[in-house]
């Protein structure tokens, strides 16, 4: 392989974050690769986004504002990405390890005879072979995997590299709708439940409720009130979701979902296996317990052993002021 | 309607589980071998559409050694009417692209008018067998729906999405992966665990489905090339707090120790 593909995943109006990490990186690679560096984006606002992604060194960004996009569920993307692919030749296509990242990648990797890896926390080059890092099993194991096919793709977890901006000369080119396709899921609406709300997986500071907040009110109040003013997200474990306080969405561990943000706060969460594999690779760890004996002491890199319905309100409030003080 | 469940099998959740430094393989000893959990998602909903649509059946589709007959039996205690089991030393070593490749060549050996997955496996945790099966099968892939019903063969969904959901119509023959929030799966009823003993497993093997493709190790499009031990997290300081204030100052301090405010 010797081009690198981003699939730019995006809201209509501003590319994912996790997107523009891609898209800083791409280049990088197919210099290694010894190849070029394109973007695909599509879909509603497409053109705009295109404009967007010229402050990134990329070589092509390739756009199509096709209304069937947005009107029909994934496979229009893969048809776009297929024919990029085609163009571009033996590849490695990068998509964020999101739903719809997974969905476009696993289909079109499927389409193309292409090796598919995924929840990529670190990505290298060596002799013009692409080596994949992902946790396994909870993160028990770190594989790391080559491809052995012409085409590779590679769904990368969000927060895995930094989004840069560089300025580079990427020319926009219009994509051409792939000829004799029809499409049979239909998007009828979407429905917005959490305006605003940064996903779990992308922020890249988490604050976690477990039991020990003891019902679902916090969620919106407290935890809501420290992730807001930390600029990150609400998470929680299973035991959380189970007892029906938090949506599954928010649930981090191995039935829920695997994070790396920078800072995770752990608020009334003991640290079970089950929560700890979700989040372990998480940069920093911070637990808020009554009780300093809990699992979560054994790998957490700080523990405050207190009341979490006084601590929490206060750190809410030392966090603003800080933030105040810094502007 | 022919409703097709695929299952995987798994070393159990609960367990905790380490890797043998010398063969750099899961260590199976006292690790149960169970259904992967949101495969039981996928029979539920599997069970209920059957029962809501009368003449119907669920058969459950599974990779898997031998061995692992009696776990694939719980899906039939569980309701699913039969089992088909694609057991072959070949197998082993598949990637995903593998993997539903053989599953796709098994389940249009019997055909289906739907296929339905759990979301993601809980050991190899990549979520993109679905996606991948569904190419296979030649049909669309409605994946992450938390709700779904079947009128004659139209389908409508709600398809999760980071911020809410989609409402998505789509006809069948098609592939649903259903997450979490779609059912709470039953447990096998004793009469239900008696019945699965009489159900049929048919076993497959690799030379039944006459590929026109190498899988396993040989057919695999990616290659493991190194397994590392994570990075050990010591033990990090326990402070107590004397109140809420004094709890904030500990942590904002720390935090600014770490550059993170």
């Amino acid at each position: 392989m010797r081009d690198v593909i981003v699939y730019i995943e995006h809201s209509g109006e501003k590319p994912r974050r996790v997107s523009l990490e891609l898209a800083s990186k791409a280049k990088e690679f197919a210099a290694a690769l010894g190849g070029k560096a394109h973007a695909v984006v599509l879909g509603a606002g497409a053109d705009a986004i295109a404009e967007i992604l010229k402050a990134y060194p990329l070589d092509t960004i390739h756009v199509a504002s096709d209304p069937d996009v947005d009107a029909f569920l994934v496979d229009p993307q893969v048809d776009y990405l297929e024919a990029v692919a085609k163009i571009a030749g033996p590849a490695l296509v990068l998509v964020p390890n999101t739903m719809l990242g997974r969905d476009v990648g696993s289909r079109l990797a499927a389409r193309l005879g292409a090796g598919l890896t995924s929840d990529i926390t670190d990505l290298s080059i060596e002799g013009g072979s692409v080596g994949c890092v992902s946790p396994k099993l909870g993160g028990l194991t770190i594989t790391t995997c080559r491809f052995k096919a012409d085409y590779g793709v590679a769904a990368i977890r969000p927060n895995t590299f930094k989004a840069q901006q560089q300025p580079g000369s990427a020319q926009i080119v219009t994509l051409e709708k792939p000829a004799g396709k029809s499409y049979a899921m239909r998007v009828e609406d979407a429905v917005v439940e959490a305006a605003g709300e940064l996903g779990v997986e992308e922020a890249s500071i988490v604050v976690s409720g477990g039991r020990g907040v003891g019902g679902p009110e916090p969620f919106k109040t407290i935890l809501k009130d420290l992730a807001d003013a930390l600029g990150g997200a609400v998470g929680a474990s299973r035991a959380a979701v189970d007892a029906g306080w938090v949506s599954h969405g928010h649930q981090v561990g191995q039935t829920g979902k695997t994070i790396s943000p920078q800072l995770y706060i752990a608020v009334g969460i003991s640290g079970a296996i089950q929560h700890k594999v979700g989040m372990r690779t998480s940069g920093t760890i911070v637990a808020i317990n009554k009780d300093g004996t809990v699992p979560i002491g054994d790998f957490a890199d700080l523990v405050v052993v207190g009341d979490l319905f006084q601590i929490v309100p206060e750190l809410t409030k030392a966090i603003r002021a800080n933030a105040v003080a810094h502007t | 309607m022919k409703i097709v469940v695929t299952v995987k099998l798994v070393p159990d959740t609960n367990a905790d589980k380490r890797i043998d430094p010398g063969t750099k393989r899961l260590v199976r000893t006292g690790v149960e071998t169970v259904l992967n959990p949101f495969d039981e998602y996928a029979i539920e909903a599997a069970l209920q559409l059957k029962e809501k649509t009368g003449d119907s059946t669920v058969t459950v589709v599974a990779m898997a050694p031998e061995a692992g007959k009696e776990v694939v039996r719980k899906a039939l205690a569980m309701g699913a009417d039969d089992a088909v089991m694609l057991s072959d030393s070949g197998c082993e070593g598949s990637d995903v692209y593998g993997t539903a490749y053989a599953l796709a060549a098994a389940i249009k050996k019997n055909g289906f008018d739907l296929v339905i997955c759990g979301t993601q496996s809980t050991d190899a945790t990549t979520g993109e067998a679905p996606g991948a099966l569904a190419e296979f099968l030649g049909v669309p892939g409605l994946t992450y729906v938390r709700k779904f019903e079947v009128d004659g063969t139209n389908l409508k969904a709600e398809r999760e999405t980071d911020d809410g959901f989609l409402r998505v119509t789509a006809q069948l023959p098609l592939l649903v992966s259903v997450t979490k929030s779609i059912n709470e799966p039953r447990y096998p009823s004793l009469k239900g665990i008696m019945g699965a003993k009489k159900k049929t497993i048919a076993m497959l093997t690799l030379a039944d489905l006459a590929l026109d493709r190498p899988i396993g190790t040989d057919g695999a499009k990616t290659e493991l090339v190194a397994l590392a031990e994570p990075p050990v997290r010591g033990k990090g300081r326990v402070v107590q707090a004397s109140d809420g204030a004094d709890g904030a100052r500990i942590i904002v301090e720390f935090l600014r120790e770490k550059k993170l405010v």
